[in-house]
């Protein structure tokens, strides 16, 4: 892509993200977002594919819906409580069609149609800005909104996320699409404790980033876009594959890796405040996003594929590591330990 | 219309009442086209309209909801044994697939077949089995007389095509061939050259004319043919018309396959199908035969 191109479409991410996320005002707030919206519709079609032209015109489509449906909420927010505050979205019907505007920004079932197709659509390194940059500004307006949003559309719609996501990814063989539907159940889990305690969906949501970039940059190293590139791709660099497998666990939620903290905090959470079925319901739901991971593991490291290769190592590599990869691998695998932080912290 | 007014009027006291809408109504229900009435010489004349051909039955209905709820239970059922309903494993071993193979009727009501009689040519072509049920024959005659329509210049195709795969509800249901590299096809032609066309369903209708074509050069010999056509090969055309910008054809959500004659011969032409399937060609490593450097740069 044209160099002057990229780093308009990089400062317009950034500056997109800044306002939606310092904004006040609800008209601040909605310019953030179509701002990166255009921003990222380059990026997406970089490569002129037809299913890339595809991706960026359904992308295009349904956000530009959901930020003219967020600036419906807020304006019959400000006709009826006369200000544009974006904390102070007191009118039901305003809170409930900016619950569906941000559900269909963040890919929540049953808004989530969208996002498997423009992330197949699009390239490795822009399915990752589009699955972790592009969901920031929308969690953060519901961060501040929280207070007043509907509690039983929110579990509703994370529920319905975390099976969808779940049953959804069970038989894609497509990594992208796979974790497209990782996204969505992850999404879910976020989504379900936000009127409780706001502060787990944003840990829920960095630690989530963190886990998702470092599979995505493992990803774009290997160029694996399907499972049976996947089965030979520990040729190329077979101790990424291992932490490849340990990274997928982590996505996971299993215990001694990092990405157990958020669902433990979430599932303590909901507990607490006694919803115990809904916590036994969305972690039942997540065996099945458990099913696909350990898949995916398998195949990357697990099993030695019936190709034939003849060779062990492959000793020329083409595509350089990215220098994150090591960060967020050894942050996604290694930071359980800190789990007490949380509780001094927040 | 004021001739209708009167007319109406006048039923209207008599005891004819129903019939005075009809009569009303009657210039809009005949000119109700959008488009001009002329009809393609070749072209069959005008059915039924969709609505007039609904069958309005409650049983009907419910059985065909039946058969629908029973593909869908199907369907998830296949989703738990793995993708497209086959075992995970199978998926991960298979180096080759078969795709359609002709042995019974049941297998040729897959395919349709059109000629050039839709924009009024002449070519005719018919499908049926071979000989023991052992393939399909798709056979006919090409004629390149132009329909005298004062519009089309060129005339002269036959083709087969797969019909698209429905799930329950009507659903688009796509193949999967991203495991394979190359087409496998057993066929026993005439010598005549022979176009494959790939259609991937595209989700908006800008994209719908985009088809992924190559060439089958058949022997004509008594022998079956074995020929692969890897997927590298394919090149985008919209409508006919070979783009500039190419694209490799992605694999993971194919429509229909389908094989043309145009090659501009008068004559019979005749192709013998013994099936079609799918290679992972490990010694194929091309990833796509045209070049994409960008063709327009400014010097």
């Amino acid at each position: 892509m044209n160099p002057q191109a990229k780093l308009i479409s990089a400062t317009s991410l950034f500056l997109g993200t800044s306002i939606t996320i310092s904004s006040n005002h609800w008209m601040m707030a909605w310019i953030g977002l179509e701002i990166n919206t255009l921003a990222v519709l380059p990026l997406i079609s970089k490569s002129h594919h037809p299913r890339a032209i595809e991706a960026s015109t359904k992308y295009f489509l349904t956000q530009a819906a959901a930020s003219t449906l967020l600036l419906f909420s807020s304006m019959t927010n400000a006709w009826f409580s006369g200000q544009w505050d974006i904390t102070q979205l007191t009118h039901p019907m305003s809170c409930m069609l900016l619950t569906t505007a941000i559900s269909i920004k963040l890919g929540l079932v049953p808004f989530h149609f969208w996002f498997p197709e423009v992330l197949q659509g699009s390239t490795m390194t822009t399915c990752l800005l589009l699955a972790t940059v592009m969901k920031f500004p929308p969690i953060t307006l519901f961060f501040l909104t929280s207070p007043s949003l509907n509690p039983t559309l929110l579990s509703l719609m994370a529920i319905a996320s975390a099976a969808l996501g779940g049953w959804m990814g069970l038989n894609q063989t497509q990594t992208r699409k796979v974790l497209a539907f990782s996204s969505i159940a992850h999404l879910g889990w976020m989504t379900i404790i936000l009127i409780y305690n706001p502060n787990l969906t944003l840990t829920a949501f960095y630690l989530y980033t963190m886990t998702t970039s470092a599979i995505f940059f493992i990803l774009n190293t290997t160029n694996t876009l399907k499972l049976s590139t996947m089965m030979t791709a520990w040729t190329k660099i077979p101790p990424l594959t291992t932490v490849f497998m340990l990274t997928l666990l982590s996505l996971a939620g299993l215990p001694p890796l990092t990405g157990f903290l958020p669902k433990w905090l979430i599932i303590q959470e909901l507990t607490k405040q006694g919803l115990t079925i809904m916590a036994t319901t969305i972690t039942l739901l997540s065996l099945l996003g458990l099913f696909f991971y350990l898949r995916l593991a398998y195949c990357a490291t697990i099993t030695l594929p019936p190709n034939f290769i003849n060779y062990t190592k492959q000793w020329q590599i083409n595509k350089p590591t990215n220098i994150l990869t090591t960060t967020l691998t050894t942050l996604s695998i290694l930071l359980l330990p800190l789990s007490p932080m949380v509780f001094t912290v927040s | 219309m004021t001739m209708m007014l009167l007319n109406s009027a006048s039923l209207r006291g008599g005891c004819c009442r129903h019939e005075t809408l009809l009569q009303l109504l009657g210039p809009l229900l005949s000119h109700s086209k959008l488009y001009s009435s002329y009809r393609r010489p070749g072209a069959e004349p005008e059915k039924k309209t969709l609505w007039q051909n609904a069958d309005f039955s409650f049983k009907k209905g419910f059985d065909v909801l039946k058969t629908q709820l029973s593909l869908l239970k199907e369907e998830t059922q296949n989703h738990l044994v793995g993708p497209e309903g086959r075992p995970f494993s199978e998926y991960l071993l298979e180096q080759t697939r078969v795709l359609w193979q002709f042995r019974s009727q049941e297998d040729l009501n897959k395919w349709i077949i059109s000629s050039d009689v839709e924009i009024g040519g002449k070519s005719e072509v018919y499908l049926k089995l071979s000989r023991n049920n052992q393939g399909a024959l798709l056979y006919g005659t090409l004629n390149t007389e132009a329909p005298r329509d004062g519009e089309t210049k060129y005339s002269g195709y036959c083709s087969m095509r797969a019909k698209p795969r429905l799930g329950s509800f009507r659903r688009k249901k796509y193949y999967d061939w991203s495991n394979f590299n190359s087409l496998y096809l057993r066929v026993r032609g005439d010598g005549r050259p022979w176009m494959v066309n790939i259609y991937t369903d595209p989700y908006f209708s800008h994209q719908k004319d985009d088809l992924y074509n190559y060439f089958m050069f058949t022997r004509g010999g008594p022998y079956w043919e074995e020929i692969k056509i890897p997927f590298s090969k394919f090149f985008l055309s919209s409508r006919g018309r070979v783009q500039d910008s190419q694209h490799p054809i992605w694999l993971d959500k194919i429509s229909t396959l389908g094989f043309t004659i145009g090659d501009k011969v008068d004559g019979p032409f005749q192709l013998e199908i013994d099936f079609i399937g799918l290679l992972n060609d490990r010694a194929h490593t091309e990833e796509f035969a045209y070049e994409m450097y960008d063709k327009n740069t400014p010097v």
